[in-house]
C-alpha cells in the first residue's frame, strides 16, 4: 500500500517528531525552544514529502516489466473530478477569516483543511492504484471507512443533540416536557413502522430521515438565534444582595419557570416540610415516620435537604450556617418554592456549633417561628 | 538435585493443594469470617449465601467433572477424527433452560433478602463518616431505651446496644471508602456527596471487627473498625460516661495531667477536639481540622481511653493479654470489662492502669507516620494547600508525651 519512498519519509517524519519531543524535554531555555521549532519544521517537511510520494506512488515504472505501460499506476488516467479542492478552498478561506475574527473559526478551518487534504490525497492515490476501478474503490473504502464512518456518525449525533438542546433551552420548561415526549414518540413510532415494513425502499427511508434531520436542524438553528430563555443565577452567599434575599424573603425567584420538582438525590439527610399551619418540621432519613425539629449532621460532609412547601404561599428555605471570626455569616437558600412544590438545598458545614457565634438553623423568611436546629457536633 | 518423576510431581501438587485447603480452615482468630453471622442482618445474608454457595459449588463440580471426563476420554491417541456435527437442538435448549431455572430460583430468595435488609424500623440512627484513614461516629438522638441528650462524637469504635436495630447513615469526607463489619451485615460504600444507609444489630454483647473494603490510599489496609455491642444497661453507662461534664474530672492544677492539658491545647487542639475544654482565659478550645487536614476532620479525643484501639482501630490501647481477655469474655461479662477499658484488672485505687499498652501510644505520639503511612511530609504538601492526610509528626518531647498520656488517662 505504501510505496518505498513514502515509507522512508514517514520514518523520517516519525524520527523528527521523536527527536523534537526528546529535545524539548531535555533542553530548556531559548536553545531548547529554537531546536524544537527547527525539528518540528523538519518533521512537517518530511510529512509533506511523504504525502507527495504517497500521492505519486514514487513515480516508479519498472522498465523491464511486460505490459507495464498499461498497468503501472503512472499509466492510469489522471484522477477524476473531486469535490475536495472546494473543501480545501473553504478551509483556507476560513483560516483567513478566523485569523481576523474568532479563534473557533480558525480551529474549525484547520480541521476542514486537514480533512480535505487527506481525502483528496487518498482519492488521488486510490484511483490510480490499479487499472481496476472496483478494486481501487474497495481499496479506498478499506482505508478510509474506518475513519469516516465513526467521525461522520459522531458529527451527526452531535448535531442532532445540539440542535435539540437549543430547542429545549429556548422553550418554556412546561412545553419542553411535551416536546421531549412528542419527539420520543415520533422516533419510536417511526422505528416501529420501519420495523414492521422491512420491504420499504431505502430511498423512502433516506428521504424521511433526511427531512427529519433538516427540520430538526432548522428548528435548532432558529432556536439558537432567538436565544435561550432567561435562567436567573442561584443566590449564593458571595453576593450580598442575594444574601439579603435569603434572609428577608421577597418575590424574586431563581427561575420562575422551573419545574420545582426534585429528582433523585443521593445525599439527602432530611426532608424539610413547611406545613399548612406554618410549622417547619424535618423528617430525618433513617427515622421512619417521626418529625423532628433538629438535624444532627457530621462536619465537613457534602449533604442536602429537600424543602417541601405545603403552605398556601410561595416560600423559600434558608440555611444559616454560622458566623465565624472575620467572615460574613454563611447563608444559602432555595428559590421561592410554589405551594405544593419542592426544592433542593445543598450545604457543607466545616465547623461545629460551638465555633459559631450564631446558631446553625433552617428558617423560612416571613414565617414566624419556622425554625429547625442544625447540630454539628 | 534429582528431578521428580511426573507421577510424583502430580502427587506433590495434589498434596500441596489439599494441605492449603485444610490449613486455610485452621485460622484461630478469624473475626472477619463472613460465614459467622452474629446478628439478624448478617444472618439474612448468610441464609442466602450458604445455599447459593452449595448450589454454585455443585454446578462447579459438575462442570469440572465433565471437563475432566472429556479430557481423559477423548484424549488424542492417534485415533481418527470423529464425524463433525453442527449443534444438537435438544441439548442446547436443555443447557439454556437449566441455568435459567437456577437463576430464577436464586432470584426469589435474593429479592426477598434485599427487602428484608431494607427494613426501616430503626431504634437508633448514627452518622458514620469515613475519611483517610479512620471512621467517625455521631450519635443523633435516642438509641434504644437510652436518651442521648447531647451529641456524642467518637471514632473507629462503634458502640451499639444489643438487640437494637441501628441504622448507620454512611458518607465520606474525602475519597470513597467502604464500611464492612462481616458479622453484622454486608458492606456499604461511603462516598463523598452521598448518604447511604446500613442496618446493624447484634445478638449479644461482644466486639465485632471490620475493615474498609474500598481502596482509599496509603493506609487503606490500616483503616479498620469495630462495632462493640453492649447490653442496654452497659450502653446507658457508656453514654453517661461520654456525656460526663468535663469539669467533673478536670486535672488538678499543678499535676502532670494539668501540664498535659496545656500541651494538648498547644499542640493537639488545632485538629483534635476535647469537648468542653477551656483555655486559660476561659474561652472554649475549638479544633479547626478544616484548616489543617484535607478531609476537614480529625478524631474527637473526648474520652479517648474508653476506646480499645486508636489510629483507625489499628493500634491497641490494651495490652495483648487484656485484649485477649476482653475478646474471649462471655457476653455476660463483656460489658463490664469493656467499660473498665485500660483500667481492667487494676485495683480501685491504682494509679497506673495494668491493661494500658503505653508503649504503643508513646510510639504513635513520637512519630505517627512511622507507624502508619500517611501523606504528611511538610515538603510535599503543595498539592493540598499545606493540609495533610493523616497526623503529622509534632516533634513532641518525651516530657510532653509523659504529660499527654497522664492527661488522656485522667480524661477516661
Amino acid at each position: 500500500m505504501f510505496t518505498t519512498g513514502s515509507k522512508m519519509f514517514l520514518g523520517a517524519t516519525t524520527l523528527s517528531v521523536v527527536a523534537a519531543v526528546v529535545f524539548a524535554a531535555s533542553t530548556g531555555g531559548a536553545t531548547g525552544l529554537l531546536g524544537t521549532v527547527g525539528l518540528v519544521t523538519v518533521a512537517i517537511v518530511f510529512a509533506f514529502l511523504a504525502g507527495i510520494n504517497f500521492f505519486t506512488r514514487d513515480g516508479n515504472t519498472p522498465s523491464m516489466q511486460q505490459g507495464v505501460e498499461h498497468t503501472s499506476s503512472a499509466a492510469q488516467p489522471p484522477v477524476g473530478r473531486s469535490m475536495w479542492p472546494i473543501f480545501a478552498a473553504v478551509g483556507v478561506g476560513g483560516l483567513v477569516v478566523g485569523a481576523v475574527s474568532r479563534p473557533v473559526v480558525f480551529k474549525v478551518s484547520i480541521v476542514v483543511l486537514l480533512a480535505a487534504v487527506v481525502e483528496w490525497m487518498v482519492q488521488g492515490w486510490s484511483e490510480r492504484a490499479s487499472s481496476d476501478d472496483r478494486f481501487n474503490a474497495g481499496l479506498r473504502g478499506r482505508m478510509m471507512h474506518s475513519l469516516e464512518f465513526p467521525i461522520l456518525a459522531s458529527i451527526g449525533a452531535g448535531a442532532v443533540v445540539y440542535a435539540f438542546s437549543r430547542v429545549l433551552l429556548t422553550a418554556d420548561p412546561g412545553a419542553g416536557l411535551w416536546i421531549f415526549i412528542a419527539v420520543g414518540a415520533l422516533i419510536v413510532t417511526g422505528g416501529f413502522i420501519f420495523a414492521s415494513a422491512p420491504k420499504s425502499s431505502k430511498r423512502t427511508m433516506a428521504v424521511i430521515l433526511t427531512a427529519s434531520a433538516v427540520v430538526l436542524m432548522g428548528v435548532g438553528v432558529a432556536s439558537a438565534l432567538s436565544g435561550q430563555r432567561t435562567i436567573h443565577p442561584h443566590p449564593t452567599i458571595d453576593d450580598p444582595s442575594q444574601k439579603a434575599l435569603c434572609l428577608e424573603g421577597g418575590e424574586e425567584e431563581v427561575d420562575e419557570h422551573a419545574s420545582q420538582d426534585v429528582s433523585l438525590k443521593s445525599n439527602i439527610v432530611a426532608d424539610v416540610y413547611l406545613q399548612e399551619n406554618g410549622e417547619l418540621v424535618a423528617r430525618v432519613r433513617g427515622y421512619a415516620n417521626d418529625f423532628s425539629q433538629q438535624i444532627v449532621i457530621p462536619r465537613s460532609a457534602h449533604l442536602g435537604v429537600i424543602f417541601h412547601n405545603e403552605s398556601a404561599e410561595s416560600h423559600r428555605l434558608t440555611g444559616r450556617f454560622g458566623s465565624f471570626p472575620e467572615q460574613p455569616e454563611a447563608v444559602s437558600c432555595t428559590t421561592a418554592v410554589h405551594p405544593g412544590k419542592s426544592a433542593y438545598l445543598g450545604f457543607q458545614i466545616s465547623k461545629t456549633n460551638a465555633a459559631s457565634s450564631t446558631p446553625f438553623e433552617f428558617i423560612v423568611p416571613g414565617v414566624e417561628g419556622a425554625t429547625i436546629q442544625i447540630v454539628v457536633p | 538435585m534429582t528431578a521428580l518423576s511426573p507421577s510424583r510431581r502430580r502427587r506433590l501438587a495434589g498434596v500441596t493443594v489439599l494441605a492449603g485447603i485444610v490449613f486455610a480452615g485452621c485460622a484461630k482468630n478469624a473475626p472477619q469470617d463472613t460465614f459467622k453471622p452474629e446478628g439478624p442482618n448478617a444472618r439474612t445474608i448468610d441464609d442466602l449465601q450458604r445455599p447459593l454457595f452449595y448450589v454454585a459449588g455443585l454446578v462447579g463440580l459438575i462442570v469440572f467433572a465433565v471437563i475432566a471426563y472429556v479430557l481423559v476420554r477423548f484424549k488424542d491417541r492417534g485415533q481418527e477424527m470423529p464425524q463433525q456435527t453442527h449443534g444438537k437442538t435438544w441439548l442446547e435448549v436443555l443447557l439454556t433452560v437449566i441455568p435459567a431455572v437456577i437463576l430464577v430460583g436464586v432470584s426469589i430468595p435474593t429479592v426477598a433478602a434485599i427487602f428484608e435488609l431494607d427494613d426501616q424500623s430503626n431504634e437508633c440512627v448514627i452518622n458514620v463518616t469515613g475519611q483517610q484513614w479512620w471512621w467517625e461516629y455521631d450519635y443523633t438522638g435516642k438509641c434504644g431505651d437510652v436518651e442521648i441528650t447531647k451529641p456524642i462524637v467518637t471514632s473507629s469504635e462503634l458502640v451499639i446496644p444489643v438487640g437494637t436495630p441501628v441504622l448507620l447513615r454512611i458518607t465520606s469526607r474525602d475519597v470513597i471508602h467502604s464500611y464492612w463489619i462481616p458479622a453484622l451485615n454486608g458492606k456499604r460504600d461511603a462516598m463523598p456527596g452521598s448518604l447511604r444507609t446500613l442496618r446493624m444489630e447484634a445478638d449479644e454483647a461482644g466486639i465485632y471487627v471490620g475493615q474498609c473494603t474500598e481502596f482509599c490510599g496509603l493506609s487503606h489496609a490500616r483503616m479498620r473498625q469495630a462495632a462493640v455491642a453492649l447490653d442496654m444497661d452497659d450502653f446507658q453507662t457508656w453514654v453517661d460516661n461520654q456525656l460526663e461534664a468535663y469539669t467533673d474530672n478536670a486535672p488538678e492544677p499543678g499535676s502532670l495531667a494539668a501540664s498535659g492539658e496545656a500541651t494538648f491545647i498547644n499542640q493537639c487542639s488545632r485538629c483534635h477536639q476535647i469537648n468542653d475544654l477551656l483555655a486559660t482565659d476561659g474561652t472554649p478550645v475549638l479544633a479547626e481540622p478544616d484548616l489543617y487536614v484535607v478531609s476537614g476532620a480529625a478524631p474527637n479525643l473526648t474520652n479517648l481511653m474508653t476506646r480499645t484501639a486508636i489510629a483507625g482501630w489499628t493500634f491497641d490501647l490494651l495490652t495483648e493479654e487484656c485484649r485477649e481477655q476482653l475478646w474471649d469474655a462471655p457476653p455476660a461479662e463483656f460489658g463490664d470489662l469493656y467499660l473498665q477499658g485500660v483500667w481492667m484488672n487494676s485495683a480501685a485505687d491504682a494509679r497506673k492502669p495494668i491493661c494500658f499498652d503505653e508503649a504503643t501510644l508513646r510510639d504513635w505520639l513520637r512519630d505517627p507516620a512511622a507507624m502508619k503511612p500517611m501523606f504528611v511530609d511538610p515538603n510535599n504538601l503543595s498539592s493540598t494547600g499545606g493540609r495533610t492526610r493523616g497526623m503529622p509528626n509534632l516533634n513532641l518531647t518525651e516530657d510532653q508525651i509523659d504529660q499527654l498520656i497522664a492527661y488522656l488517662l485522667e480524661r477516661n
